[in-house]
């Protein structure tokens, strides 16, 4: 399983191993990192998921999968930077094991 | 003169009692605190000047009322948002809006329960979504898809020859009840029984007959629910009645009360959906031409319907005293979110009341927030998403029946009904 690091706004490290297939949100959510919320369960509906992608994972990651989730970033709380995803859109692939992601202060 | 303080007690799930406080009603029950200049009576939902056009009362109330005031109805007096940013804050601040007796549905004081997951508050809350969220999340749903295209076509070749139909009758009702079944993994020919309990239980008033029909319901959910028991499958009845978390599985009030509430917020949040949508295509030919010419922007259609015909509200209680936007307001008020007002506020949808597929995407209430956004938000909106993509294939053309006069009927929500539709 691709294992995933969630640095939470206060510096807290959680090491989370996360199966493929499951995206970036549900990995935090299941294993009870705070710093994401994903209320609507990753509908593109609630941009409480959001998170930004560490600088050196940042190109293997990509930007915004879609114009919905870069709208949908707009409504985001925290400040929006150039590495900032919605993290149910990440979806977990092999290539991703070991990736950074930190979480802004607040999701709403 | 100082209040005695009030304490709203945390549901305890594996001990449920009925809610210590009345449900105030009508102008002699408005509590001191409350300032006369912001006491109205909106008649919200079920006065006729609201059911005359509950979409244009929506919007309007924007432009009449204050952004909180306090309703005074018969049924029951409360705080009521209609800003987004305002109806956010409640959902997702647990710490002050309590959901404890959100639910109006009258049970046996001396055999009481509580409607799960909605009546309980976090953290508790969490544990019963985890039960079933992974058989309603966005990738889960995807294996309804195909079952509901046939179900939805099944739907349309019973009526199409005919060239008319009632449409609540023939297809916003029974679908999303099929579609629960299939979900809940209860068979198919219990379809037309679950039809007229949901009509029997969800648009009746009066509420000595609710109990009759609850007590119906309930006595077969509980057949159900022991079959499952014996007989464990990929349903959700069986999920929830094999479900352990941490190591520790429900009581039977839990499951009754988890399986029921799925029954009552599943059904006819979806067949009021569907209708406002169909009286809306019928009397806008431009516009049904104009989704039928995009098929690619579907999904931003489903999302922008949803924003303009919300249907229904969300009802919380103070668990401590709060001042919002000037307004204060004491521990033990309830308070009402106004979703489908909400979904017309111009600072957040510029020109509110028009209907534009190309909006940017933003979150929309129609589903509310925070912890108890609604559970079958995916499953909703693929059953709306399919059933337009077969009825505007099938039947692109359509209009109300010349000489019909489609009214909305009073109840906690909003739908036309009925609706006959001629093609
Ligand atoms: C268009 C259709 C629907 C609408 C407009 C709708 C609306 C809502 C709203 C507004 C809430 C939140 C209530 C509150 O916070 O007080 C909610 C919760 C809920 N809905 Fe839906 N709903 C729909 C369809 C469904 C379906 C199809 C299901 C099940 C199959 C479902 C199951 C639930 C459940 C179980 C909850 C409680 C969630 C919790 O407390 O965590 N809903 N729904
Ligand atoms: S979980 Fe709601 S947008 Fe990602």
């Amino acid at each position: 399983m691709p294992l995933v690091i969630y640095v939470e706004a206060d510096g807290a490290r959680h090491e989370v191993d996360v199966p493929l297939g499951e995206n970036v949100m549900r990995g935090a959510v299941n294993n009870g990192v705070e710093g994401i919320v994903g209320e609507c369960g990753g509908g593109l509906a609630c941009a409480t998921c959001h998170c930004y992608v560490d600088a050196a994972w940042a190109d293997k990651v990509g930007g915004p999968s879609s114009d919905d989730e870069r709208d949908m970033l707009e409504s985001a709380a925290a400040e929006v930077r150039p590495t900032s995803r919605l993290s149910c859109q990440i979806a977990i692939t092999p290539e991703l094991d070991g990736l950074v992601v930190e979480l802004p202060e607040r999701q709403y | 003169m100082a209040t005695a303080p009030i304490v709203i007690p945390e549901n305890d799930p594996k001990n449920p009692v009925p809610f210590p406080l009345p449900r105030l009603a009508g102008m002699d029950n408005v509590p001191p605190h409350v300032p006369k200049e912001l006491i109205r009576s909106t008649g919200l939902p079920f006065s006729p000047e609201f059911n005359e056009n509950p979409y244009e009362f929506f919007p309007r109330m924007h432009e009449t009322l204050p952004p909180i005031y306090y309703d005074v109805g018969p049924m029951q007096n409360a705080w009521q948002l209609i800003k987004h940013e305002d109806a956010f804050f409640a959902l997702r601040h647990g710490e002050y809006f309590s959901s404890a007796s959100s639910t109006p549905f009258p049970r046996d004081p001396k055999d009481y329960f509580y409607f799960l997951p909605i009546e309980i508050d976090p953290p508790a809350h969490r544990k019963y979504r985890a039960i079933v969220d992974p058989l309603v999340n966005p990738q889960a749903v995807l294996k309804w898809e195909e079952r509901i295209r046939t179900l939805s076509n099944q739907l349309i070749d019973a009526v199409i020859e005919k060239g008319e139909c009632e449409f609540t009758e023939d297809f916003a009702r029974p679908l999303p009840v099929c579609v629960f079944l299939d979900l809940m993994g209860l068979p198919q020919d219990m379809r037309d029984q679950f039809v007229t309990w949901v009509v029997q239980l969800l648009k009746n008033m009066d509420p000595a007959k609710m109990i009759g029909v609850m007590k119906e319901i309930g006595d077969y959910l509980n057949t159900a629910i022991a079959e499952k028991r014996r007989n464990p499958d990929e349903g959700m009845i069986s999920r929830i009645v094999h479900a352990a978390p941490n190591g520790e599985p429900l009581s039977e009030k839990e499951i009754f009360g988890f399986v029921f509430f799925v029954f009552i917020a599943g059904i006819d949040t979806v067949y009021a959906t569907l209708n406002n949508i169909w009286y809306w295509l019928a009397r806008n030919p431009e516009r049904r031409h104009e989704m039928i010419g995009d098929p690619g922007n579907i999904n931003a259609q489903v999302e922008e319907l949803l924003r303009v015909f919300s249907v229904t509200f969300s009802g919380r209680i103070l668990k401590q005293d709060l001042e919002l936007r000037g307004v204060k307001m004491k521990a033990g008020d309830r308070i009402t979110s106004v979703l489908p007002a909400c979904n017309y506020d111009p600072e957040v949808f510029p020109n509110p009341r028009e209907v534009d597929f190309h909006r940017p995407r933003k979150p929309i209430l129609a589903f509310a927030g925070g912890v108890h956004s609604c559970m079958g938000a995916h499953l909703a909106r693929l059953e709306i998403k399919i059933g337009l993509q077969e009825w505007l294939r099938r039947i692109p053309d359509f209009q109300v029946k010349p000489g019909v006069d489609v009214k909305y009927v009073p109840s906690a929500v909003v739908g036309p009904e009925p609706l006959p539709l001629v093609w």
